[in-house]
C-alpha cells in the first residue's frame, strides 16, 4: 500500500505522501494543486505549486484576503502550518481544505506551538507600509513631535505597542479621550508656536499626501489652506480642547436635528459623500490622522468638516461633511450627526475647527447646497422650525463666541462674491450684527414664531413699498436694515430685506440660520436673505468686535432711524442708480430671455444684483 | 459464523473505517471552519493519536485564540469516547487546571457518548461550550501557553 494517496482517494489520504516520502523521490515538476482555505467567515481557494511551503502559501493568502502574512495562522488537520514547513510535508493535497486565522494586529501571536510573532514583530512589519507617512506625520503632527522627544517615557503610558505610528495613533486616542492631556499638549510652547505659525502649519499640511489628494479633488480646500486668517482661527480654535469638543457636541446635535427637515437629509448627505468622505478615508489612512492637519483643512481624522460655527468639535473621526458643506443651515450639523453617527472620539478630530467656515463657503457653491438652500428657503415654515430648535440657539451662541469667524463665514458666502458692494456694505455692519444677535430679545424674538411672522410682515411691507415707489427708499443702507431685520427676519426665510433698499443683502447661509436667509432663489417673495447677516450665527458674535458701545438696542435704534430717514426720502448716500449699477446683469438678463427691463430691473434691485435670484423672483412673479 | 459477522458489520462499524473517515473529513475541512483535527503523526497505523485545533468563538473571552488538543482514540473507539486534552492553556469548566485534561463527566458529549459521535463532534462541543455563559467571560491566561505534560 504504497500508493500515493491522492486527494480524492477515499482512504489514505494522508498515508501516502508520508509514505511516498520514504520511498520513491519526489515529483520532478511541480503540480498545481487546488487547495481551499477556509476561515470561519469566508473560504477562498488557491492553486499553488504543490511543493510550495507554508510560507509561500501564506504569502499568497495574504495578498487575497489582505493582511499580513505574520496574521496569518493556517490549519491543517489539527495541526499549525510553520512557516518553514511544506504543504507535502503536512499531506496537503489538491482540493483539501486548510483552515485559516487571521490575528489581529495588535495581539500578541502565541498559539500553543508558535510562539513567534511577537506584537513587535507584528507592529514592525505593519509599520513598515506606513514608513512613508510616519515622517510626514510626525513633522505634521505635534504630538508626533512630543511623542519624539518623549518616546522613552511614552512606555510608562502603557502603551504597549513598540511601534512609532502606532503610538502616535494610540497617543492621539488617549488625548482625544482627555482634555486634560489635550490641555498639556496644547500649553506645550513648542506646539503653541508650531500652531500660531499659519504658514507652518499649511506646509505641514500641505506635506500631508492625502490632504494634497483632497486638495486635487477639491480646489476649495487649498483655497482655505491659503487663507492666513482662516488658519489662524483654526489653530485658535483648536488649541481650545474644550471649545471643540463643544462645537462637536453641538454639531452633532443640531445634526440630528436637521435630518428631519425634508430634503435636507439627501442633500447633506450628498456633501458629505462629495467632501468628507474624502477626507475622511485620507485622514483614516494614516494612522491616527494628523490631528492638525485637519486643523487647517477641517477634517481631519475624519471629522473633516466641523461647522465652524457651532464650534463643535467630535474629537473623534468625525464622518460629518466638511463644515463648510454643512452649513447650509443646519444641514451641516445634520450631515455631521449623521454621517459619523458614533461621532466617537476615538482618536483623530482634533482638527476640523475654523476651517470650517472657509469650507463652508466653499460648499456653499457646490449644486448641492444651493439646492437645499433653495429648500429651505421656499419654506418659511421649515425655516421657523428650524430656527426654533434649541439648537439653533446654541448654535448661534456658540457662534456668537467666535465673531471673527461669523464675518469670514459670512462673507466668504458665495451668496456675496457675486455681489463685492455688498460685502462691503456688510462689514461694518457685523459689528452691530454680532451684537444684535447677542441679544437675547432678539433671539427669542427669532424663535417666536409669530413674531417672525410680524417682521415678515413687516419685510414684505417694505417689499411692497419699494416696488410700489422705488424712490421712496433709495439709499436705505442695507447693512444695518439687513442686519437688524436680517437677524430677526432672516432666519425666517424669505424674507424680504428692505426690499429695494440698497443691495439687498442676500442671506448668507451660515450655519443653521444660513439657509433660511436666503438666498437668493428664494422662492416667491425672492426676499433675498434680508440680512444675510443675520448670520445669526454671525451676529452672535463676542460683542468685542461690535463697534457701536451701546446696548443692544443699539443697532435698533439705529435701523429704526434709518429706516425713517429712507421713508422720509433721506439719502444714505452710496447707491448709484440702480440701472447702473445692475447694468451688466441686466444685459445677462436680457440676454437669458427676460427682456421686461423694468421687471428685471426691479428684482434685480430686489436680490442686490443677484442674478440667480432675480431670476427665481422674476420666475415666480407670477403667483405672488 | 456468518450470520454473528452480519449483525455487527451492520451495527457496529470498524473503528479503522471510522478513523479514516474522520482523517478524510478533517482534511477537506468539513464544517465551518472553526475546528480542524488530524492525525497527530501521518504514519500512525493505529489511527490512535490525534490533533485537534478549536478556534475561539468571537465575542468570548476565548475570541480570535487558537486552541490545540490531543484526542487519543482508544482501541474500543467508536463505541467509547476518546480522551481529550487540551494542550493549550484554557480557563474553562470541565477542563483541568493543571493539565489541560477533559473531564468527560462534565462535557454533554463525552459523558453520553454515542458511537455516531465523532472527534469532530467533540471538538464542536467544546467550541460551544466556550460560548456558555458559564465559560465566555472566564478569565484566560496570556496566550500561548501551553500544559507541560
Amino acid at each position: 500500500m504504497a500508493e500515493n494517496g491522492e486527494s480524492s482517494g477515499p482512504p489514505r489520504p494522508s498515508r501516502g505522501p508520508a509514505a511516498a516520502q520514504g520511498s520513491a523521490a519526489a515529483p520532478a515538476e511541480p503540480k498545481i494543486i487546488k487547495v481551499t482555505v477556509k476561515t470561519p467567515k469566508e473560504k477562498e481557494e488557491f492553486a499553488v505549486p504543490e511543493n510550495s511551503s507554508v510560507q509561500q502559501f501564506k504569502e499568497a493568502i495574504s495578498k487575497r484576503f489582505k493582511s499580513q502574512t505574520d496574521q496569518l495562522v493556517l490549519i491543517f488537520a489539527g495541526k499549525i502550518l510553520k512557516d518553514q514547513d511544506t504543504l507535502i510535508q503536512h499531506g496537503i493535497h489538491d482540493g483539501l481544505t486548510v483552515h485559516l486565522v487571521i490575528k489581529s494586529q495588535n495581539r500578541p501571536q502565541g498559539q500553543s506551538t508558535q510562539p513567534s510573532n511577537a506584537a513587535g514583530t507584528n507592529a514592525t512589519s505593519a509599520s513598515t507600509p506606513r514608513s512613508n507617512s510616519t515622517p510626514i506625520s510626525t513633522n505634521s503632527n505635534p504630538f508626533g513631535l512630543g511623542s519624539l522627544g518623549g518616546l522613552a517615557g511614552l512606555s510608562s503610558l502603557g502603551l504597549s505597542s513598540t511601534n512609532f505610528s502606532e503610538l502616535q495613533s494610540q497617543m492621539q486616542q488617549q488625548l482625544m479621550a482627555s482634555p486634560e492631556m489635550m490641555i498639556q499638549i496644547m500649553e506645550n510652547p513648542f506646539v503653541q508656536s508650531m500652531l500660531s505659525n499659519p504658514d507652518l502649519m499649511r506646509q505641514l499640511i500641505m506635506a500631508n499626501p492625502q490632504m494634497q489628494q483632497l486638495i486635487q479633488r477639491n480646489p476649495e480646500i487649498s483655497h482655505l489652506l491659503n487663507n492666513p486668517d482662516i488658519m489662524r482661527q483654526t489653530l485658535e480654535i483648536a488649541r481650545n480642547p474644550a471649545m471643540m469638543q463643544e462645537m462637536m457636541r453641538n454639531q452633532d446635535l443640531a445634526l440630528s436635528n436637521l435630518e428631519s427637515i425634508p430634503g435636507g437629509y439627501n442633500a447633506l448627505r450628498r456633501m458629505y459623500t462629495d467632501i468628507q468622505e474624502p477626507m475622511l478615508n485620507a485622514a483614516q489612512e494614516q494612522f491616527g490622522g494628523n490631528p492638525f492637519a485637519s486643523v487647517g483643512s477641517s477634517s481631519s481624522s475624519g471629522e473633516g468638516t466641523q461647522p465652524s460655527r457651532t464650534e463643535n468639535r467630535d474629537p473623534l473621526p468625525n464622518p460629518w461633511a466638511p463644515p463648510p458643506a454643512t452649513q447650509s443651515s443646519a444641514t451641516t450639523s445634520t450631515t455631521t450627526s449623521t454621517g459619523s453617527g458614533s461621532g466617537n472620539s476615538s482618536s483623530n478630530a482634533t482638527g476640523n475647527t475654523v476651517a470650517a467656515a472657509n469650507y463652508v463657503a466653499s460648499i456653499f457653491s457646490t449644486p448641492g447646497m444651493q439646492s437645499l438652500l433653495q429648500q429651505i428657503t421656499e419654506n418659511p415654515q421649515l425655516i421657523q422650525n428650524m430656527l426654533s430648535a434649541p439648537y439653533m440657539r446654541s448654535m448661534m451662541q456658540s457662534l456668537s463666541q467666535n465673531p471673527d469667524l461669523a464675518a469670514q463665514m459670512m462673507l466668504n458666502s458665495p451668496l456675496f462674491t457675486a455681489n463685492p458692494q455688498l460685502q462691503e456694505q456688510m462689514r461694518p455692519q457685523l459689528p452691530a450684527f454680532l451684537q444684535q444677535m447677542q441679544n437675547p430679545d432678539t433671539l427669542s424674538a427669532m424663535s417666536n414664531p409669530r413674531a417672525m411672522q410680524a417682521l415678515m410682515q413687516i419685510q414684505q411691507g417694505l417689499q411692497t413699498l419699494a416696488t410700489e415707489a422705488p424712490g421712496l427708499i433709495p439709499s436705505f443702507t442695507p447693512g444695518v436694515g439687513v442686519g437688524v431685520l436680517g437677524t430677526a427676519i432672516g432666519p425666517v426665510g424669505p424674507v424680504t430685506p428692505l426690499g429695494p433698499i440698497g443691495p439687498i443683502v442676500p442671506f448668507t447661509p451660515i450655519g443653521p440660520i444660513g439657509p433660511i436667509g436666503p438666498t437668493g432663489p428664494a422662492g416667491p417673495p425672492g426676499s433675498t436673505g434680508s440680512g444675510g447677516p443675520t448670520g445669526p450665527t454671525v451676529s452672535s458674535a463676542a460683542p468685542s468686535e461690535t463697534t457701536s458701545p451701546t446696548s443692544e438696542s443699539g443697532p435698533n435704534q439705529q435701523f429704526i432711524q434709518q429706516m425713517v430717514q429712507a421713508l422720509a426720502g433721506a439719502n444714505a448716500p452710496q447707491l448709484p442708480n440702480p440701472e447702473v449699477r445692475f447694468q451688466q446683469q441686466l444685459e445677462q438678463l436680457n440676454a437669458m430671455g427676460f427682456l421686461n427691463r423694468e421687471a428685471n430691473l426691479q428684482a434685480l434691485i430686489a436680490t442686490g444684483g443677484d442674478i440667480n435670484a432675480a431670476i427665481e423672483r422674476l420666475l415666480g412673479s407670477q403667483p405672488s | 459464523g456468518v450470520s454473528l459477522l452480519l449483525p455487527r458489520l451492520e451495527f457496529k462499524v470498524p473503528r479503522n473505517f471510522r478513523l479514516l473517515e474522520e482523517l478524510e473529513e478533517g482534511q477537506k475541512g468539513v464544517g465551518d471552519g472553526t475546528v480542524s483535527w488530524g492525525l497527530e503523526d501521518d504514519e500512525d497505523m493505529t489511527l490512535t493519536r490525534w490533533t485537534g485545533m478549536i478556534i475561539g468563538p468571537p465575542r468570548t473571552n476565548y475570541e480570535n485564540r487558537i486552541y490545540s488538543l490531543k484526542v487519543e482514540c482508544g482501541p474500543k473507539y467508536p463505541e467509547a469516547p476518546p480522551s481529550v486534552r487540551f494542550v493549550t492553556k484554557i480557563n474553562m469548566n470541565g477542563i483541568n487546571n493543571s493539565s489541560g485534561m477533559v473531564d468527560a463527566r462534565s462535557i454533554p458529549v463525552l459523558a453520553k457518548w454515542q458511537n455516531s459521535y465523532s472527534i469532530k463532534v467533540v471538538l464542536q462541543e467544546l467550541r460551544r461550550l466556550m460560548m456558555s455563559k458559564e465559560n465566555m467571560k472566564l478569565p484566560q491566561p496570556p496566550e500561548g501557553q501551553t500544559y507541560n505534560n
